[in-house]
């Protein structure tokens, strides 16, 4: 084996590993999962759900109320609120990309974003 | 050994290429830009999507025309055209352009389905608190009195005056988002968008296709699981609408489940078989007014009138868990629920 070709062996090695570190990393982003809360049509958290730890946080809205969001074990919903109707809280956990969490109310919106939605 | 070496280095790029097409695809996707919006009206959540380079221009004029739908035909806003008419004592009042083409529309569809679809039951569904939230059961001889004044061939309309009886008022509700989602397909051709998807409340309407040229998939929801989806179908350039039992209802306390799509002939939940019927269509407006209409003529209504004209196609859930879908749609129809799922017959 010449030097050549031992360099061309070491070079190919050595694009396969960066090929596959590259893919794996490409791979890991396209399988998480991303939600974007949007309060009156600004995007006021994004959020990656595989990589959330477990937290409840307010949301207040500007015009009075709030919005308590669960984040547990990779899920989200809405855990409590003063809204009167309770909607965004019966919603649950978002599971689907077309039925997002909605406080019609507090103009509030949890969903799936563009950013890897498990498609 | 060279060969090997060749052999590799080969396979490898090959690798590599086949990763390149996928990221080439992703900047293509990217390049078409898009724009979404969220309006809060209509009682209801609205979600609009476009795409190309005029979509933001597109989506702040669909959002204004919403909110002036919402003015004129608003049941409760005490300066709309409806509250007008229901206010008016037998009076003749000028309504909007949009709300007489609404209201001949309501009567040209209570007319094709027997009075299923009646605009004059708004007394009756106030009655009940679905209007409020304040739930109740009517006694029956409130309910016998109330429906003495409805009938929708008692409005009366000649270009943009309506007259209404005395005691009659109507309610626009079933019709609303289906024209508004026409009106915002306009605006977006308008403005040169030829892609665009809406969801209004649920009621979706798509313009064109998507940017890459396939269809849009759109969901509609299991009736008997409502945070889950049913189906999935694919369109371009239709509206898909949902009239569900699982919309609006309250639970008795006797345990009994009362829904918000009444019969017009005895002011109770419309309980004909169905539970959840979709409307695929050119017009927002049709489909919306069919599919309320369609809930309370029950299937076998529903399959006359599918007989009768061709040029829909909907997907019925009965209340014994059977998916049925018209053969328009049975190469884009992908059932996903657990329900049986099988194309309506005709013959």
């Amino acid at each position: 084996m010449t030097k050549g070709v031992k360099l061309l062996i070491g070079i190919v090695v050595l694009i396969f590993s960066a090929a596959v570190v590259f893919a794996v990393i490409g791979l890991k982003k396209s399988e998480s999962t991303w939600v974007e809360i949007v309060q009156n049509n600004k995007v006021i958290y994004k959020l990656d759900l595989s990589e959330e730890k477990d937290r409840t946080f307010r949301i207040e809205y500007p015009d009075g109320g709030w919005n308590d969001v669960q984040i547990r074990d990779g899920h989200i919903c809405i855990s409590d609120a003063d809204c009167p109707d309770h909607t965004c809280i019966k919603t649950g956990e978002l599971r689907s990309e077309n039925i997002p969490i909605v406080c019609l109310p507090h103009k509030l919106v949890i969903r799936f974003s563009d950013e890897g939605a498990g498609k | 050994m060279l060969k090997k070496v060749l052999a590799v280095t080969l396979f490898l790029s090959g690798l590599m290429f086949s990763g390149g097409c996928s990221e080439e695809k992703a900047v293509s996707e990217a390049d078409m830009s898009s724009s979404s919006r969220d309006v809060f009206a209509m009682d209801t959540f609205m979600n609009m999507k476009a795409y190309g380079s005029n979509a933001d221009i597109a989506l702040s004029e669909a959002e204004e025309r919403i909110l002036q739908l919402e003015e004129e035909l608003s049941v409760t806003s005490e300066t709309s055209d409806i509250w007008a008419v229901d206010h008016s004592s037998g009076a003749v009042v000028d309504v909007s352009e949009d709300t007489a083409l609404i209201i001949n529309k309501a009567i040209e569809m209570g007319n094709k389905t027997n009075g299923a679809l009646d605009i004059t039951l708004y007394p009756v569904l106030k009655e009940w608190g679905f209007t409020t939230g304040d739930y109740k059961v009517p006694d029956d001889n409130t309910l016998i009195s109330l429906l003495k004044n409805v009938d929708y061939s008692k409005v009366h309309i000649a270009e943009n005056t309506v007259t209404l009886p005395k005691e009659t008022e109507i309610d626009l509700g079933a019709l609303a988002k289906g024209y508004t989602g026409d009106e915002i397909m306009k605006i977006m051709e308008d403005n040169g968008v030829s892609s665009a998807i809406v969801s209004l409340g649920g009621n979706v309407q798509a313009l064109g296709s998507k940017p890459d040229g396939s269809n849009w998939k759109v969901s509609v929801r299991d009736p008997f699981a409502p945070d889950t989806d049913m189906c999935i179908i694919e369109v371009a350039d239709k509206a898909v609408i949902t009239s569900g039992n699982y919309e609006r209802y309250f639970t008795a306390e006797d345990g009994t489940v009362y829904w918000h799509i009444l019969d017009p002939k005895d002011g109770y939940p419309a309980d004909n078989g169905l539970v959840s019927v979709t409307v695929i269509g050119d017009c927002g407006l049709d489909c919306d007014a069919l599919s309320t209409a369609l809930f309370v003529e029950g299937y076998d209504g529903a399959v006359d009138f599918l007989r009768s004209d061709p040029s829909f196609d909907l997907i019925l859930v009965t209340d014994d868990r059977k998916i049925y879908y018209s053969s328009g749609i049975a190469d884009c129809f992908t059932n996903i629920s657990s329900m049986e799922a099988e194309v309506i017959s005709l013959d």
